[in-house]
């Protein structure tokens, strides 16, 4: 309960779908039991790439203006958009550099690869260790949940409607399991000219 | 068991601090503020380890006006609670941490819009209608859910305000000694009430 | 590798003390085995990752290429073993170029362990080291704190035991490719069924000398799931929303050439880069 992983509360899930991909967070941000806000979205954009964070709050803003601050130099110094694949291997060898000093996050990272049109999806634990996935990816205090909701829900080749559906109830179904998540659901569904982004209307206890 | 709460409303932000200064079961000074105008437009009010509060916000405070004599521009309310969110962030980094928890209660002039953030000693950073820390609020948090709009007037807003400070003296164990009531709006910075 | 950043360390440790317990990272419960046969050698892996309790990959790799002709089995810390075998194996490429011969495998081992024995265990990594080189077939293993063994046949991780128990009544001197692949798919699969950190598939890879390796993904999958008997996708407008933005994919500048110069450098000679 006390773990600094799960004191501010939050998930996130990201799904793979026929040419798209799928990213939902929820909304809520809170001190132990107590809700502070609900307008605390998780999902950031980097060019093409997007990541989810959760974890401990801080740790949240923190990478994610460190890594707005990375993709800008990549930016600067390639002249061109980073991959959600570069991205990836971003993230993941910077949060191995805090090896014995971790951020206590467990990010998710989705995007479509601008050149070959594949949906890309992966996790990553604490300290960078990447997890490939072919069909989704969970992270936060409902993570335990999503993975039951996903594995029933996901199947292969979904259409980006479908695709939205099937993360919005995995997503609001495993946090009105979770009393450290909840309070509004962003989703994300990315094609590969199009991003939709959609405000969920969800339980709010 | 400080009080500091904010809220905002259609045209200002309003906050509240307590003026007691309580050091274990002593109260060691009943006309206590808890805030420091850090820019013309920007109040930062705060709670937590004595000697650190009142450290950190001067030195944002110091910093703030310096970048602004600098640089002959008046730093927005987002900009200046990025500022001390980095500074926390940093500080949570060191050998002694800050042990700080504030509210920044700002008008943006470029946007015309009162704005809140909530920032804890861990640098959690979020944008809020109303808010507090401490235990203040676990009393007030409810009623401003039940009574807060984004609409409200000035006068509503002190309404609200009045009964979160009602709550407070019925329900905290021991006496704050009243309150400073303070407005942020596009004038700047002003007291609006002292209570005893 | 420039180095860790400990910037994290003593918040962490301030957190601690608040009494926070500070999170484990993905220790993946494994079982990797290796095995020498006549003229190389063979090494697999299962391919469950674990956090904590909860399978986190079903179908991870746990084979990291060193260099062309020399493999690695990692157990231990997910991350240690990831990153501490991608350093090894870019040091051994500029070692290899530097020399201009192909890398041996006791070069390997040797980077490996010392660098492991810096670190003092705190680097997770359980590693088999297998390849072949101008001196033949090699097989070792290496742990945390740096020690390393060698032997004909070796296993490591949660599921060692397991796979042990295979190797010690299966394993005979002389084998032939065929049956030392079989071996060791057969003790990893002891480990996949007997020991719960380890699961799914096996991977594996065989090395013979002077024949470029060889990386059989998923050699095995005794654990395929099944298609779903019925489709549960929600009817579309199932999930309410207040709000929608539709938004292009960023697509990069375009860049206008205004100018070019091309000059010479001169002399006709080629310019020194590598002075």
């Amino acid at each position: 309960m006390s773990d600094p992983s799960s004191i501010n509360g939050g998930s996130i899930v990201a799904m793979a779908g026929k040419d798209c991909v799928a990213i939902a967070c929820d909304m809520r941000l809170g001190m132990q039991a107590l809700t502070v806000s609900n307008d605390f979205p998780k999902i950031f954009q980097y060019n093409n790439s997007f990541i989810g964070l959760t974890g401990l709050g801080t740790d949240v803003t923190t990478l994610s203006e460190v890594f707005r601050y990375k993709v800008n130099m990549y930016n600067l110094r390639e002249e061109r958009d980073i991959e959600p694949e570069t991205f990836a291997n971003l993230v993941s060898t910077t949060l191995y550099e805090k090896r014995f000093g971790p951020y206590f996050v467990g990010p998710v990272v989705a995007g479509i690869n601008s050149k070959s049109g594949k949906p890309y999806i992966c996790g990553f634990d604490l300290i960078g260790c990447i997890n490939f996935a072919k069909d989704f990816v969970v992270g936060g205090t409902s993570s335990h949940q999503l993975f039951g909701m996903c594995e029933s829900l996901w199947e292969p080749d979904l259409e980006p409607e479908d695709l939205f559906e099937t993360i919005s109830q995995a997503l609001m179904n495993a946090q009105d399991r979770d009393a450290l998540s909840g309070w509004g659901g962003i989703v994300y569904v990315i094609t590969k000219d199009k991003i939709v982004k959609r405000l969920l209307k969800t339980r709010q206890d | 068991m400080d009080v500091i709460l904010g809220i905002t409303t259609e045209k200002e932000v309003i906050v509240i601090t307590s003026r007691a200064a309580v050091r274990g079961v002593s109260i060691l000074k009943t006309d206590d503020d808890k805030t420091r105008v850090v820019a013309p437009h920007t109040l930062l009010a705060y709670t937590g380890e004595a000697g650190d509060t009142v450290q950190f916000a001067e030195y944002i405070q110091a910093n703030i006006q310096l970048h602004e004599m600098r640089n002959t521009t008046e730093l927005s309310p987002p900009a200046i609670t990025s500022f001390i969110r980095t500074q926390l962030a940093t500080s949570l980094r060191s050998r002694k941490p800050y042990n700080v928890n504030v509210l920044v209660a700002g008008f943006d002039t470029a946007t015309d819009k009162p704005e809140l953030n909530w920032i804890d000693y861990l640098a959690s950073r979020v944008k809020v209608p109303y808010a507090a820390h401490g235990y203040a609020a676990y009393y007030t948090l409810s009623l401003l859910d039940r009574w807060h709009r984004t609409d409200l007037t000035l006068a509503e807003g002190l309404e609200v305000a009045d009964m979160c400070i009602a709550e407070l003296k019925k329900r905290l164990p021991i006496d704050f000694k009243g309150v400073e009531i303070k407005v942020v709006d596009k004038d700047g910075v002003r007291t609006e009430k002292v209570t005893e | 590798m420039v180095g860790f950043s400990f910037d994290n360390y003593q918040r962490n440790q301030f957190l601690t003390a608040k009494g926070y317990p500070v999170p484990t990272a993905t220790a993946t419960g494994t079982t990797i085995v290796g095995c020498r046969f006549d003229g190389g050698v063979v090494i697999a892996a299962d391919t469950r990752a674990t956090e904590g309790d909860i399978v986190a990959d079903k179908n991870c790799e746990k084979l990291h290429r060193m260099s062309p002709s020399i493999w690695c089995a990692g157990a231990g810390t997910a991350a240690d073993c990831e990153f501490v075998t991608q350093l090894i194996s870019s040091t051994l490429e500029l070692h290899s170029m530097s020399t201009g011969r192909a890398p041996r495998v006791v070069t390997c081992l040797t980077l490996l362990k010392q660098h492991l024995f810096k670190y003092q265990g705190h680097i997770g990594a359980y590693l088999i080291v297998a390849g072949t080189d101008p001196t033949g077939p090699k097989l070792f293993s290496i742990h945390a704190h740096g020690s390393t063994d060698v032997g004909y046949y070796l296993s490591l991780g949660s599921g060692s035991m397991a796979a042990m128990a295979t190797l010690e009544s299966k394993w005979k001197k002389s084998m032939t490719k065929q049956e030392a692949m079989e071996l060791c798919a057969e003790a990893i699969e002891a480990g996949i069924w007997n020991d719960l950190g380890s699961g799914s598939n096996v991977d594996m890879c065989v090395m013979e000398v002077d024949k470029p390796a060889v990386l059989y993904r998923n050699y095995r999958t005794p654990n395929e799931r099944s298609t779903k008997e019925k489709s549960y996708v929600f009817a579309r407008g199932t999930t309410a929303y207040m709000s929608e933005r539709v938004r292009p994919t960023v697509k990069p500048l375009a860049y206008d050439i205004f100018e070019e110069t091309v000059s010479s450098t001169g002399g006709g000679e080629s310019m020194e880069i590598d002075g």
